[in-house]
């Protein structure tokens, strides 16, 4: 019964809730929160396929007898298969961190070095580098010497206040170690077999982590220059609007639509998103698993041995 | 002086150069204004050729130096790295846009116009 019911909770958490999550509108009016339900979504229903694969065979062993041949087989193999699902994930993680670091550290070197000094030093700030070219671009280099990357091209499209508001986000970005959420998620992503897995969360993940680094830079320069100075680098981006449902192009369309809004964030949703976090993390472990392991721990097979 | 800075400073004078260069013209161009020690612009081209930004030529008894790429190829090739998007590179770099589709990212590189 209980492998049963973790694993319909694993299947609504891992194919239902994910793509309503994703459709709702209310995750904008409280980004953080629903980061951390994501979060919360994600581990637990990695809990929920563990916990299916450790209490089949305990199932079984109640139903065939704890010395039947199979039940030891089967205990084994769904050990092994809940070792696979950890270690595969656990290889993930550390594939994804190892690439994002190495990419990171080359962009690091090479930023440094065509980084144009003079320019550079009318923006301010020394963890900015300006690069040479038409193409507006910023971004930001996370790691222990970050760095915020802009383009000539930016400082030429936008005023002195619109760019403080790149770079006030970039900032948010590198100061509330945004790239690990990423790298956790992208890690998800990774390990899942290709036919199961889905970028929903990921790209949904991305989106709210942009909107935090919003709120942040509108709390220091105000909504105005950051409204400004993205659509300014949507227009000045070619073709980019030519390509029918652009993904990027919805997220950045949110993104205007809540700098439009007078306050987007609402503290009520927060709380309840943040509760409905925690309580979804807990769940399966304290209702379903504890009770479990109790019983589990009196069936043990090789106890009897 | 910060290495980092020395190091921008050598691929410069690397970029803004006709011809490879020597350890000893590099020195020279570096320590017009400034007290400079020929040892510690030897040291940054080893860096640089170690990390294949540079390219080391022998030509009569001395090594000379030249960029492996120029800057403006440099640049586009970081800038295309920067924003193509591929699902296991997401995680490395955080963009104010958003990721471009490749198609906008090539054509933009192409117009950009080989200036400075």
């Amino acid at each position: 019964m209980t492998a049963l019911l973790l694993g319909a909770l694993g299947l609504t958490l891992s194919l239902v809730v994910p793509g309503l999550l994703a459709g709702a509108r209310w995750p904008g009016r409280a980004p953080v929160a629903a980061v951390l339900l994501w979060q919360a979504l994600t581990l637990t229903s990695v809990l929920c396929a563990l916990g299916v694969v450790l209490a089949a065979p305990e199932e079984l062993t109640r139903a065939a007898g704890a010395n039947h041949p199979w039940t030891v087989a089967a205990l084994l193999f769904s050990l092994a298969v809940a070792a696979t699902i950890v270690i595969r994930l656990l290889i993930s993680l550390i594939r994804v961190s190892a690439r994002a670091r190495a990419r990171r550290e080359r962009h690091r070197i090479l930023v440094d070095l065509l980084d144009r000094v003079e320019r550079r030093r009318e923006v301010g700030g020394a963890e900015v580098r300006v690069l040479d070219g038409a193409l507006p671009l910023a971004y930001c280099v996370p790691g222990r010497e970050p760095r915020v990357v802009l383009s000539d091209a930016v400082l030429r499209v936008l005023d002195r206040a619109q760019v403080d508001a790149v770079l006030a986000h970039e900032r948010a970005h590198l100061r509330h170690r945004h790239e690990l959420v990423m790298e956790s998620f992208t890690a998800f992503y990774q390990a899942v077999p290709p036919p199961l897995r889905s970028r929903a969360p990921l790209d949904a993940v991305h989106l709210l982590l942009e909107m935090v680094s919003d709120d942040a830079a509108r709390r220091r320069v105000g909504p105005e220059p950051l409204r400004a100075a993205l659509a300014r680098l949507s227009d000045a981006v070619p073709l980019a609007e030519e390509t029918p449902h652009d993904p990027a192009g919805d997220a950045r369309r949110r993104r205007l639509d809540r700098l439009a809004a007078p306050a987007p964030n609402s503290a009520g949703l927060s709380v309840v998103a943040g509760v409905a976090a925690a309580g979804l993390f807990v769940l399966p472990t304290v209702i379903l698993v504890v009770p479990w392991l109790g019983q589990a721990l009196d069936a043990w097979p090789f106890r009897s041995l | 002086m910060a290495l980092g800075d020395l190091e921008r400073e050598v691929m410069t004078q690397l970029w803004d150069a006709r011809d490879p260069l020597t350890v000893r013209q590099v020195h020279e161009l570096l320590s017009a204004n400034r007290d400079l020690a020929y040892t510690t612009v030897m040291t940054v081209l080893d860096r640089l050729a170690k990390k294949k930004l540079v390219v080391q030529q022998r030509a009569d008894r001395a090594y000379r130096y030249a960029p492996a790429q120029t800057r403006e190829e440099m640049t586009a090739g970081l800038m295309l790295d920067a924003l193509s998007a591929t699902p296991d590179r997401d995680a490395a770099l955080a963009y104010f846009l958003g990721q471009l589709p490749p198609g906008a990212i090539q054509a933009a590189l192409q117009a950009t116009p080989k200036e400075t």
